[in-house]
């Protein structure tokens, strides 16, 4: 599903990144962890295609992400992020904030899932009137709302108290057996329990 | 103001030759009767403009007139004025009390208030030409000649100027195209206003551009979740369209409204007056849009290139 290999990036003259090579398979929930600073967000960033690598090949579904025509709609096709700050659009209210994410044919859906999430009541208000976890579970639905292949989600649980991150898990966690792969990169160890595969980072290589 | 005035009343303008200025112009007034005689001449009046303090008022334009030209100036109360008379505008009016006013260093009596369709005209005296002819020691300024049938005008220049080795027989329209005056103030003002404009544009562009960078965050955001570069492209388009639209909307109306103001303001005697035409305008708009569009839509296009990730790491700092 991912291949990524001889990954390399620099920032200016700093290499960030060491000639790493993973492999992840369809239906996965890969961990990837390590001290901040380590490089799981550049790492994270090249894998869902949205940092081009400085050197080294990655492959999506088998095609080389540089043979990817419109790479924009093979993200919005394949591909849900979760930022650490989940990056709402703050002129937007909740439910257009998924709708700017969500394919013509998923529109439909929306108030679906904001109901399971049980964020349907807060539909109406402004990024800027609801919590920290309530904006993480608006910035989860954003990316489930088309049903991506590959999730991937960067410190998703950073800002959250214990019962909003235990609710964060399950939900990713119900993600992985309806067969999305998941790439989580985070300090918290509890992610442990749920990954299929944990990948260690340290100064930009993987050990 | 000179062109306003002449181009209103006459198709032919006569003016002493060879004179570097024609505020110093002095023609003959005997000449109108000749004028008149002449196949194809409607009628002809004769002007003298000059400028003299009036009262209290430090300056302001004397214009003597011809009997037969006092028509052009509308009676609000009062009469036409008779020898060791004047006739004063209705700005200056205002400012003058008394039955009668000294002009230069002769006192003549109010005979009554005029107003005008030429703004500054109305800061003015109107005297006949023959007061006004021993005050600034000349026969007239110039002569205006209306003509019965337009095709003859270029005819009746060559007679009229065969009429009188010291005159300069013109049409008005090319005295107000060739006279110095003319082109030195619509030069000054073309380039005053084109700076203006220049600078106005550039602020545009500048703010343009700073709204553009302050949102990267957003676009990268956009990227992220999918939306192609032709969807933020087409979205600050349009954004951008509304903001100098509703913009110059409410510039145009403000500036009609201070064109609509100048020539009430009494300070200004009606000798700062404006006009806005539809070309003029439709000009601003184009330029507007178009700098306001190049401003957004090239910082745009550079963001949109970008990498998403940078775009929000560019953003968020």
């Amino acid at each position: 599903m991912i291949l990524a290999k001889d990954i390399s990036h620099f920032y200016g003259k700093e290499q960030v990144l060491h000639d790493l090579n993973i492999e992840i398979k369809q239906g996965e929930f890969v961990f990837l962890s390590g001290e901040s600073g380590s490089g799981k967000s550049t790492l994270l960033s090249i894998l869902s295609t949205l940092l081009q690598p400085t050197q080294g090949n990655l492959t999506l579904n088998g095609i080389p992400s540089t043979q990817i025509n419109n790479l924009d709609a093979f993200r919005q096709n394949n591909i849900g992020f979760v930022f650490q700050f989940h990056y709402l659009i703050n002129y937007l209210n909740i439910y257009e904030n998924i709708a700017l994410a969500a394919l013509p044919s998923r529109q439909a859906s929306i108030h679906a899932l904001l109901d399971e999430l049980e964020i349907l009541h807060l539909a109406k208000r402004y990024p800027n009137e609801i919590s920290g976890g309530q904006r993480q579970r608006v910035a989860l639905a954003r990316a489930l709302i088309n049903e991506p292949a590959i999730i991937f989600a960067d410190e998703p649980t950073g800002s959250l108290d214990s019962k909003n991150t235990q609710l964060v898990y399950e939900l990713l966690n119900r993600c992985m057996h309806k067969g999305t792969t998941l790439v989580v990169a985070s300090h918290d160890m509890k992610v442990q329990d749920y990954a299929t595969q944990t990948l260690r980072m340290l100064d930009g290589k993987l050990l | 103001m000179y062109s306003k005035m002449i181009k209103t009343d006459g198709d032919i303008i006569i003016t002493q030759k060879g004179i570097a200025d024609n505020f110093f112009s002095n023609v003959n007034i005997d000449l109108m009767p000749q004028i008149n005689a002449l196949k194809n001449v409607n009628s002809s009046y004769a002007m003298i403009v000059g400028a003299s303090p009036v009262g209290h008022i430090p300056i302001a334009g004397i214009y003597g007139v011809s009997e037969n030209h006092f028509s052009h100036y509308k009676l609000l109360k009062g009469r036409y004025p008779k020898k060791g008379e004047v006739l004063l505008g209705r700005t200056l009016s205002k400012q003058l009390k008394g039955r009668s006013v000294k002009v230069g260093n002769r006192r003549f009596k109010i005979s009554g208030t005029y107003t005008s369709n030429i703004g500054f005209e109305e800061g003015g005296v109107v005297m006949p030409i023959s007061d006004a002819g021993k005050l600034f020691s000349r026969s007239a300024s110039y002569i205006l000649v209306s003509v019965k049938q337009p095709s003859t005008t270029t005819k009746l220049v060559k007679t009229i100027s065969s009429l009188d080795p010291d005159i300069k027989v013109k049409t008005t329209q090319t005295f107000v195209q060739e006279y110095n005056q003319f082109k030195i103030i619509k030069n000054s003002s073309l380039v005053i206003s084109s700076l203006a404009f220049f600078m106005g544009l550039m602020g545009i562009a500048s703010v343009m551009s700073m709204i553009v960078n302050a949102r990267k965050e957003e676009f990268g955001i956009m990227r992220a979740l999918g939306k192609s570069r032709v969807f933020i492209m087409q979205n600050i388009f349009v954004e951008t369209l509304i903001m100098t639209l509703s913009a110059y909307l409410f510039a145009l109306i403000l500036s009609l409204f201070i064109l609509s103001l100048l020539p009430h303001i009494q300070m200004l005697q009606g000798y700062v007056n404006g006009s806005l035409s539809l070309s003029t305008a439709l000009y601003v708009l184009l330029a507007t849009v178009l700098m306001a569009l190049m401003g957004a839509l090239l910082p745009a296009w550079i963001a949109s290139k970008t990498d998403p990730l940078l775009l929000i790491n560019q953003g968020s700092a």
